[in-house]
């Protein structure tokens, strides 16, 4: 299966769509200096009422973190996965695939897989170019809290496109499945910081992969070990909940 | 011996039946004619040989394998080209025949040869490393026919497989089923409605009918039961039998 998932990888690397997600992770990256420089006025007293600091490393990892890989987070994993199987159904290259000795559920995960590892290339890729370019430019950088930060995060990203492919094998119409997968994935991520807000739902806004995702911000200015790795815990079994969840519904998946 | 043993396979699509008892078996290294008009149920026959579709009753069984409870085992075994099939258009052609070595789970160098001989085979070397969206059909059609033929398989189930092929391409591909067939005993299940391919190739068929079976075996004896002089003649009373 670890062959069968490389070679999906490196495949997976060469579809246009991948083109289109490096160049929404580039325009992220462009974007955050002019989001920074003249930061709109809500935006400062969340960063200190929430986070309880005026630190401009605190403002950069919530504009980072909120405006653009939350986005991101709901938009790639849709584009990458919320066609999975329904796409190759509607090309008609099911027939052959599933015509060899691989289960349905197996093939799933294989393309899951294979998603998840082109998402974490983009992304980690992002997340290096994105340290040094701001690593010494944003007063107060630390390059531990942002990496261990954005670690975290990076599961909602598998999270995302765990749920977008499962969707788009319960749903099996590719359209409808994306559309649907978009719209509740933003209603998740709209509701992110709801525990930052609304401390009286904070022990609910644990149940939404979005708000596990930026739980090391609660922890500003220095998340401990524990911080990071609880929420991690939690979000790696949601995700792989749903990709078991979406093995399941892919054996119902006709070629 | 049979390799491929259908009895009473009936699938439904609501209230359609789209294959209706139909039973007949195909013996090891033969090649099987599999006739019928567009919609008579042929690719659904295939498709339930490979587990893509779940029969609503009757059996099946290949090289001993229920298709049902034993898919994965028959999928092992057997190579298939289905109709109006398309290839992943990112995917280079080594690529592809790559990944499916992979999915009958030879490692990543035993898949690389095979892909490599295959392409050699089908006088694909060329264009291994371009990608299958620039292909033209008969190029499409080659590795079409590669991918079915990864796993050395014993069993050939193929639905349409000289459409869109031009004259030489189609000759070639009869001779490469002749050759599977006689030097390495491949049995074949050759659906089509080019009678004139069925003619060339086979010794035996079965004629499908709107879901049903409406004829099987010997192709001279069922000319001689239905005075047919060719091939198209008999199909055709066949089909004006059904239709009386």
């Amino acid at each position: 299966m670890i062959r069968l998932v490389w070679l999906d990888y490196r495949a997976m690397l060469r579809e246009r769509k991948v083109l289109v997600i490096v160049a929404l992770f580039a325009y992220a990256i462009l974007a955050v200096p002019a989001l920074l420089s003249k930061p709109p006025a809500h935006v400062l007293t969340a960063v200190t009422g929430w986070f309880g600091t005026a630190d401009p490393f605190a403002l950069f990892l919530y504009v980072w973190t909120d405006l653009a890989m939350n986005k991101l987070a709901a938009i790639v994993a849709v584009v990458l996965a919320g066609g999975l199987m329904a796409r190759e159904r509607d090309m008609g290259i099911l027939p052959i695939l599933l015509s060899k000795p691989i289960s349905r559920g197996r093939y799933f995960l294989v393309k899951l897989l294979s998603a998840w590892g082109v998402l974490v290339t983009v992304y980690v890729a992002a997340h290096v170019l994105e340290a040094v370019a701001f690593g010494r430019s944003i007063p107060g950088f630390r390059a531990g809290v942002f990496f261990a930060s954005m670690s975290l995060h990076a599961l909602t990203l598998l999270f995302s496109a765990a749920f977008a492919a499962t969707l788009a094998v319960v749903i099996r119409r590719r359209t409808i499945a994306m559309v649907v997968s978009l719209l509740i994935l933003m209603s998740l991520m709209g509701a992110s910081f709801v525990g930052f807000y609304q401390p009286a739902w904070r022990a609910a806004a644990m149940a939404n992969p979005f708000s596990l995702g930026v739980q090391a911000l609660a922890h500003l200015p220095s998340p401990g070990l524990a911080d990071v790795l609880w929420p991690m815990a939690g979000l790696a079994a949601m995700t792989c909940g749903m990709a078991l969840l979406g093995a399941l519904a892919a054996r119902r998946v006709e070629a | 011996m049979a390799a491929i043993e259908i009895a009473s396979l009936t699938k439904r699509f609501g209230k359609f039946v789209a294959v209706d008892g139909v039973s007949f078996s195909v013996d090891e290294g033969e090649i099987y004619g599999f006739l019928g008009h567009n919609g008579a149920g042929k690719t659904t026959t295939l498709r339930m040989l490979l587990g893509l579709t779940q029969p609503d009753s009757g059996s099946a069984r290949v090289l001993g394998n229920d298709v049902v409870k034993e898919s994965l085992a028959v999928r092992r075994e057997v190579g298939f080209l289905p109709a109006g099939y398309a290839l992943p258009p990112d995917m280079t052609a080594r690529g592809f025949l790559t990944y499916v070595g992979a999915m009958f789970g030879m490692n990543l160098r035993e898949a690389r040869a095979r892909a490599d001989e295959l392409l050699a085979r089908f006088e694909l070397s060329e264009v291994a490393k371009r990608k299958l969206g620039a292909f033209s059909t008969g190029m499409a059609q080659k590795v079409g026919m590669a991918q079915a033929l990864v796993n050395e398989p014993r069993v050939l189930l193929l639905d349409e497989p000289t459409s869109g092929l031009d004259p030489i391409g189609r000759h070639e591909l009869l001779q490469l089923l002749r050759s599977l067939s006689m030097d390495k005993g491949v049995t074949v299940l050759f659906s089509s409605h080019i009678l004139s391919d069925i003619e060339a190739l086979c010794r035996r068929v079965a004629v499908l009918h709107h879901g049903r079976l409406v004829a099987a075996g010997d192709v001279a004896a069922l000319r001689a039961e239905h005075k047919a002089a060719s091939m198209e003649d008999l199909y055709l009373a066949l089909a004006r039998k059904e239709a009386a």
